[in-house]
């Protein structure tokens, strides 16, 4: 395997082929929890988990796997995977298990995953298909840790749960309701094409 | 442990079989639509199990339909003309329809299922593409680059292509890549040659096919390759033709010659055709003999960075410019392009200069 | 609250005041992707609707029925995954064969939504907040409804939309979540009007 090559699959989830920004892929599952960056660090710890290692498990069968029952396959692996994280996480976390809900589930869904699988694993080996799991989940990951960032900043005036902003803040309570992930998102992906997509663009 | 281990898997087994179970006498009853017949340009009748999407009947049954997402409804490739039992469209096949493809039936065979017996009308030129199981005949050094490989088809023996059309080889599972892999080479054998296909396949460094082909096929082995493809051919006109090639875009153009001489076609016809230095120049003695066979041709080779030791005294520069120089009034002219996206992009500018109708151009980028 | 009327106020808090899709994102891919069309929102969203209501209470009664009495309560992500790809397509196999009409407004889109966050998360709802096998089915179907009404009014102003000077930067995705946020602050009004625990 080239060298070239599991650099770039490693690199272009996290720029220029972000699956949030281009895909618009996999928030749903996800957007609810970034209102704490805790949380948002756990889940997205979670994808990233399940993506590398369904990809990875999928590319090793992939020859094995029947056509017709392929997305049968792909989603029970999924599962299995998140069912793992599930278990972790309540025995280490409780209490941040209780409070994700059913969001740690919802992972299953999550269209990176099975989109990783169905896009790449299907036709790389296992070892790239790793990579490019970990990678996706990552490009996912950092773009809602911002989100959960300026969420958490300004709606609670803490980072991580520390008070950062003093008593003087007035909490904008709009950013940890629904709305505020829905605004936060939108603004985020109208700076990104504004800048960095237009120069792709043109180039 | 070992007991909740076990339950567990029983558990999720039993309700899964159950489910599959369900399925399976779902679709034995529910989905079961019997066998229902299509009838192909009113002359051959196949009959198949209803309840698949056209698509897959079709290859089911030898005849490929171009799809690039593999039927999933995405691409808007697979149109079929069903002119008789189609029925209404589905939501999902109207995105790709024009007003005119309704009018003329047309149907995304990848999302319309056939259940009731069918008229359908494919074009010809679907019926000749098949898969053929060749023999490598022949592998020669063209330069030191590129290799001829001659094939020879076992199964069907005969190929009925235009000339300038091409056919995707595949690369069986070797080092490099673990599964097999397609790639499109034009034929640069005459059409009239029926029984073998000739390709010229440059190197290029860690491509999967073309390192295959440099430093692992062997004279004797067997290779499946399908086609022909492509809308690459000589339209049949009295207009005046321009040439352009670099490298083993020499193929489909050398097709077309040999392919206009058989003919005794008297159309004036110019064949630029670009190298860096001669090492890179090939063929260049059955192109002088096309010379003397076809009444109104000229082949005219140009080097862009001819070394000393070339002795070369024909054109130099890019090809570009070669053809700027060389080519001067094109209004009664139609231009064939074969090369590099680059090459290409580059030529039909200048076309375009010399008043070279944008309708005339024609090019297969590789 | 008495017990009788406690599904019944299920029901409405899954349409308004705790919305699937406006208060927790669920199924927000499809309704991102499908929205543009006022007749596809509609078919996806009836679709959404009838397999949230009966895959809810199914999920319910395999759940209790048959992974708690054995202790396998983790099993129930993939358990009530492969209930629900089953059932969406057995439904897709029999709508097909039954009604044309059915077929070409909702058959057509089962196969989008088996993989639709709010099928999954409505099942996980239910476990989670204990729901008994009628409110699940109230939940269900008001969770469905609700999905419905948002996309609609969702597909209604993107057509309103169309010719409208957008920033480059805002149009597709960009300016749906917009819209979808202005939406959820706006069903934001209705909370108080339910409480439930």
């Amino acid at each position: 395997m080239a060298r070239g090559m599991v650099k770039k699959t490693f690199l272009t989830p996290l720029g220029k082929d972000n699956p949030v920004f281009v895909q618009i892929l996999g928030i749903c599952s996800t957007l609810a929890v970034t209102n704490k960056l805790a949380n948002t660090m756990v889940m997205v710890l979670g994808v990233m988990f399940t993506t590398a290692l369904s990809s990875w498990t999928i590319s090793l069968f992939r020859k094995q796997i029947p056509s017709r029952i392929r997305m049968m396959v792909e989603t029970l692996v999924i599962a299995t995977y998140v069912i793992i994280v599930d278990i972790i996480l309540k025995a280490y976390n409780p209490e941040i298990w209780k409070q994700l809900g059913p969001y740690v589930g919802l992972i299953i869904t999550n269209c990176i995953v099975m989109g990783r699988v169905e896009a790449f694993a299907l036709q790389n080996k296992p070892t790239l298909s790793l990579i490019d799991g970990l990678a996706s989940g990552m490009g996912y990951g950092y773009v809602l840790l911002i989100i959960a960032f300026v969420r958490e900043l300004l709606g609670s005036g803490t980072i991580w749960g520390y008070q950062v902003l003093g008593s003087w803040w007035t909490k904008w309570a709009i950013m940890v309701m629904p709305p505020g992930g829905f605004f936060m998102l939108a603004i985020l992906i109208w700076v990104v094409h504004e800048g960095v997509m237009k120069e792709g663009k043109n180039g | 442990m070992v007991v909740t281990l076990i339950v567990s898997v029983a558990i999720i087994t039993a309700i899964a079989t159950l489910l599959a179970l369900l399925l399976v006498i779902a679709d034995a009853t529910v989905g079961n639509y019997g066998d229902v017949s299509i009838t192909i340009n009113n002359e051959r009748e196949l009959i198949v199990p209803g309840g698949q999407p056209l698509l897959s009947l079709l290859v089911s049954e030898g005849i490929f339909i171009p799809s690039a997402c593999g039927g999933r409804g995405s691409c808007g490739l697979c149109k079929v003309q069903v002119v008789e039992g189609g029925g209404a469209y589905l939501p999902t096949e109207l995105p790709w329809m024009s007003p005119e493809e309704i009018a003329n039936q047309m149907r995304l065979s990848c999302q319309f299922k056939v259940k009731n017996p069918i008229k359908i009308i494919i074009p010809e030129e679907l019926f000749l593409v098949k898969e053929f199981t060749t023999q490598v005949e022949k592998i020669v050094d063209l330069t030191h680059d590129i290799k001829e490989v001659t094939l020879k088809l076992i199964d069907p023996p005969i190929i009925e292509p235009k000339a300038g059309q091409f056919v995707q080889f595949q690369v069986p599972e070797y080092a490099l890549s673990d599964e097999s892999v397609y790639r499109a080479y034009s034929m640069a054998s005459s059409p009239s040659n029926q029984n073998h296909v000739e390709l010229q396949i440059r190197l290029v460094p860690h491509g999967i096919c073309t390192t295959y082909v440099h430093e692992h096929l062997k004279v004797g082995e067997t290779i499946m390759i399908n086609g022909p493809y492509g809308e690459f051919y000589l339209r049949d006109n009295d207009r005046d033709l321009i040439f352009i090639a670099g490298g083993s875009g020499m193929a489909p153009i050398k097709a077309i010659l040999l392919d206009m001489a058989e003919r005794g076609d008297k159309r004036r016809a110019t064949y630029f055709f670009g190298a860096r230095t001669r090492k890179d120049l090939f063929l260049l003695d059955e192109m002088k003999e096309l010379e003397g066979r076809l009444e109104n041709f000229t082949f005219i080779p140009a080097l862009s960075e001819p070394a000393a030791e070339d002795k070369w005294e024909g054109e130099v520069g890019l090809i570009t410019e070669v053809v700027r120089r060389r080519a001067t009034n094109g209004q009664n002219s139609e231009a064939y392009l074969c090369g590099s996206p680059g090459m290409i992009d580059a030529c039909i500018a200048v076309l375009h200069d010399i008043g070279v109708a944008e309708d005339a151009v024609y090019y297969d980028k590789f | 609250m008495g017990n009788f009327l406690f599904p019944v106020a299920v029901f409405f808090a899954a349409i308004f005041t705790d919305n699937i899709l406006l208060t927790n994102y669920l199924g927000m891919c499809s309704f991102l992707a499908v929205s543009k069309e006022l007749e596809t929102s509609a078919g996806l969203g009836i679709a959404v609707t009838f397999v949230l209501a009966v895959t809810t209470p199914l999920n319910w009664a395999v759940y209790y029925l048959v992974l708690v009495p054995f202790q396998l309560e983790y099993l129930r992500f993939i358990v009530f995954i492969i209930i629900i790809a089953a059932f969406v397509q057995l439904i897709e196999m029999v709508i097909e064969r039954y009604s044309e009409n059915l077929y070409f407004s909702l058959g057509i889109f089962l196969p989008l939504i088996t993989v639709n966050c709010a099928i999954l998360g409505a099942s996980l709802f239910m476990v989670i907040r204990e729901y008994s096998f009628i409110t699940s089915f109230f939940f269900g179907l008001g969770s469905g409804i609700g999905w419905f009404i948002a996309i609609m009014a969702m597909a209604g102003i993107r057509n309103k939309l169309r010719g409208a000077k957008i920033p480059i930067g805002l149009e597709g995705a960009g300016i749906a979540l917009i819209i979808a946020g202005f939406m959820a602050m706006a069903f934001m009004g209705f909370s108080g009007m339910i409480q439930i625990t």
